[in-house]
């Protein structure tokens, strides 16, 4: 081995190869996109369309999820609070996923208090933490999906319902330890809540951090999500 | 719903293929009037010719061309864009890396790529909505009246509690314009004690730097960089007050932070190869000016001063050892670049030419005295001064070409020109021990305190008497002059009679041949405009 191969950082080699494989993805989707408005309007909606679009999005947000670890890993994670409107931030966040929720037949809906102030937040780091809970919940409802915000002792409570199964018991159970999550059967969901906690520890007011909490049950009767901002 | 068919749109991508899909969706909103750009160049241009509404642009064009963050600031700055148009930054990948390096000018919005229909229409709306709300502040910011930009704050916030969120940057820039500076103190604090932006932060640590509080400002500017380490703008802050502290060491640190950060950054590399010059660090000055330069190219903030640096880094960096081709090479052209680019400018033409017959020294002695020689006679036509830093280097390198004389005439006008700035002196005292450069000023210095502390307690006879009795010992003193104007001027020019305002403009035309680069230029403009009329 040269002194070069022994210096190669292998966590920056993923993170690069991450990079280029959403560049990637993006012109992917983009070509893909364009090529669909070219079909006649029969062959559309077809459900491996759902699939397709589906995927995209799953693949998309596990690598800005990635992208995110990494930088959290060496601690090069900007975070850049301000305030948001919320109607607006959950809005667009479905906006976001508009084809793969029509394609999949999955109404999405949002709600939001009216409790004065918007909130205060890094849009683009809870925006992929939100992302990441809507993907997951596509996956798993079966006709809905509910995007609530409302004020919890003075905290921010950003909450994602879904009608599916909900999520699996011993993950519930063990809530401060998501990363065992990663083992069990459901895959990148342990990942992704780590991830989630990760970033609501990052926004911070007068010593009070934000915090994550998985339930089942909540107003759809499957999985609920909820992110806490102080 | 927004009358998407009123609105105009200017696409900035140098893809086709997006460029195209995006005028889909426009079209299918119903937007009709859509004008596509592939450059930044060519965005600034027509934005020159046409108000327009929307303005989606890519951030990364390419390299070596203007990227989406220069284009807004050159918007901005220039005014070609209102506050109420709507900036959209559309990104390939994550924003993250952009939102760092845009504190200043912010778009309204990030877009990354690809976004679908859906995203675009709601993005848009809520930007129209919002900029709705807030069209008060936005048509005062326009009108560049601050005062009214403060009373829209007020007024919005007292008709909705809820908007006073939206208003607090507005606020606080309108404080900083207006000069209202404890408030503005009072008014960041309470942010800060309560939800801390990078922006507050940056904008105390301003604000206590300019009121002279350097070590207040170090704290505050301490605590952003550790709440924000992934502001680079945080880490400029920092180094500013690290140098007016003489650390200039620890100063070169933290840009250093900065520029790992972001290496895009003119006016970082530049200030940062400068600091490196002075800590004669001069492998990392050559590298920060190199970067300056060849950033520089399409940027507004492009200097002679990268230019100038990196040719004396690289010289100093090779020093006795002399220089190789590839160093020459790189010497000659940015020397040339520099010349061509600016053959008005006297200081320029000098200093690149003494630095040029510098580096051929030893290798050409007979060309090194041709271009000396040539400076010199360009220098005794010059009409203005050249500014301080500018001023040392040219007797310094005098010095060095053997024309010891003409090095220490420029220090001796440098100490009558900047005499009053005790960091001018005391690098002046690091070239030369000659009593008379160094010690002549002392008494018009005393004066000219005098003067002020008479100025300031309202005795203006005795304090024009004053100003008057330093500007005779030191008739090319910038302080003394404007000073001297400005006590002339304050009862306003109405009140000077003929004697009067021939004494304030004489003061005000020797005050003009300072450098524009000199901090106190805005001063003499303002003083410029009342005593010769606009």
């Amino acid at each position: 081995m040269t002194d070069l191969d022994q210096g190669l950082d292998f966590s920056m080699v993923i993170a690069s190869t991450v990079h280029d494989m959403k560049n990637s993805l993006a012109n992917l989707m983009h070509a893909h996109g364009q090529w669909v408005t070219q079909l006649p309007e029969d062959q559309r909606g077809v459900p491996e369309q759902g699939v397709i679009n589906y995927q995209f999005a799953h693949l998309n947000s596990m690598l800005v999820q990635l992208l995110g670890l990494y930088k959290l890993g060496v601690n090069q994670l900007p975070l850049r609070p301000d305030y948001h409107e919320l109607d607006d931030f959950l809005e667009a966040q479905l906006a976001l996923h508009e084809e793969v929720l029509n394609s999949r037949g999955i109404v999405a809906r949002y709600e939001v208090d009216d409790f004065g102030l918007p909130g205060f937040f890094d849009r683009e780091l809870i925006g992929s933490v939100v992302s990441n809970v809507v993907v997951n919940a596509i996956r798993y409802a079966r006709k809905e999906i509910l995007l609530s915000a409302g004020e919890v002792d003075g905290q921010l409570v950003i909450t994602i319902n879904d009608d599916g199964p909900g999520f699996p018991a011993q993950l519930v159970e063990n809530q401060t330890d998501y990363v065992l999550g990663i083992n069990q059967h459901s895959g990148s969901t342990g990942l992704g809540l780590y991830f989630a906690a990760r970033i609501a520890r990052q926004h911070q007011r007068q010593g009070a951090r934000g915090r994550i909490e998985i339930a089942n049950g909540g107003e759809l009767g499957g999985g609920k999500f909820s992110i806490y901002l102080p | 719903m927004l009358a998407w068919n009123k609105k105009s749109f200017l696409i900035v991508d140098d893809f086709t293929d997006f460029r195209s899909s995006v005028r889909s969706m426009l079209r299918e909103l119903g937007v009709q009037e859509v004008d596509i750009a592939d450059t930044g160049e060519q965005a600034l241009r027509l934005c020159s010719q046409k108000r327009y509404d929307f303005i989606l642009h890519d951030f990364n064009l390419g390299d070596g061309k203007k990227n989406g963050q220069q284009v807004l600031e050159d918007l901005m700055t220039d005014k070609l864009m209102s506050h109420e148009s709507v900036f959209v930054m559309v990104t390939a990948e994550n924003s993250q890396a952009m939102v760092m390096s845009a504190l200043e000018w912010e778009p309204d919005a990030y877009l990354t790529k690809p976004f679908n229909r859906a995203s675009l229409a709601q993005r848009l709306e809520k930007i129209i909505q919002r900029k709705n709300l807030l069209k008060p502040i936005l048509q005062a910011l326009d009108r560049g009246k601050p005062a009214e930009v403060l009373a829209a704050c007020i007024q919005l916030t007292k008709q909705d509690p809820r908007f006073a969120p939206l208003c607090l940057r507005y606020k606080a820039d309108a404080l900083r314009d207006l000069n209202q500076h404890e408030p503005l103190e009072t008014f960041l604090k309470g942010i800060l004690a309560d939800r801390p932006q990078p922006w507050t932060y940056s904008a105390l640590g301003k604000l206590l730097f300019k009121r002279g509080r350097h070590s207040e400002a170090q704290v505050i500017y301490e605590q952003a960089v550790k709440a924000f380490p992934m502001m680079p703008v945080l880490y400029d802050g920092l180094a500013d007050v690290l140098v007016a502290a003489g650390d200039g060491k620890r100063a070169q640190q933290v840009l250093e932070d900065a520029v790992r950060l972001s290496p895009f950054a003119v006016r970082r590399q530049r200030l940062l190869g400068k600091l490196a010059m002075n800590n004669e660090d001069f492998e990392s000055a050559s590298k920060a000016y190199r970067h300056a330069v060849s950033q520089g190219q399409f940027s507004r903030f492009k200097d002679p001063e990268s230019n100038l640096g990196l040719a004396q880094a690289l010289i100093n960096k090779c020093g006795d050892r002399g220089l190789d081709a590839r160093t020459r090479v790189e010497i000659n052209q940015t020397l040339t670049d520099v010349t061509k680019e600016h053959t008005d400018d006297a200081g320029v033409q000098v200093r690149a030419r003494l630095i040029k017959a510098t580096s051929v020294q030893s290798s050409d002695p007979e060309m090194a005295a041709k271009l000396t020689e040539q400076a010199m006679a360009r220098f005794e036509s010059m009409d203005h001064f050249l500014s301080a830093d500018a001023a040392l280097a040219v007797a310094l390198q005098l010095k060095q070409l053997g024309q010891e004389d003409a090095g220490a005439g420029i220090l001796k006008i440098c100490a009558e020109v900047y005499g009053d700035d005790p960091v001018v002196m005391k690098n002046i005292a690091k070239q030369t021990d000659d009593p008379e450069i160094l010690g002549t000023g002392k008494v018009a210095m005393d004066l000219n305190l005098q003067g002020i502390r008479s100025y300031r307690g309202g005795n203006l006879a005795e304090a024009q008497d004053l100003f008057r009795r330093a500007l005779a010992l030191q008739p090319k003193n910038i302080s003394i002059a404007l000073n001297m104007a400005q006590s002339l001027l304050h009862l306003g020019v109405q009140h000077l009679g003929a004697a009067g305002l021939q004494e304030c403009q004489a003061c005000l035309k020797l005050v003009g041949k300072m450098p524009e680069t000199d901090s106190r230029f805005e001063r003499y403009q303002k003083l410029r405009s009342r005593a010769f009329g606009v």
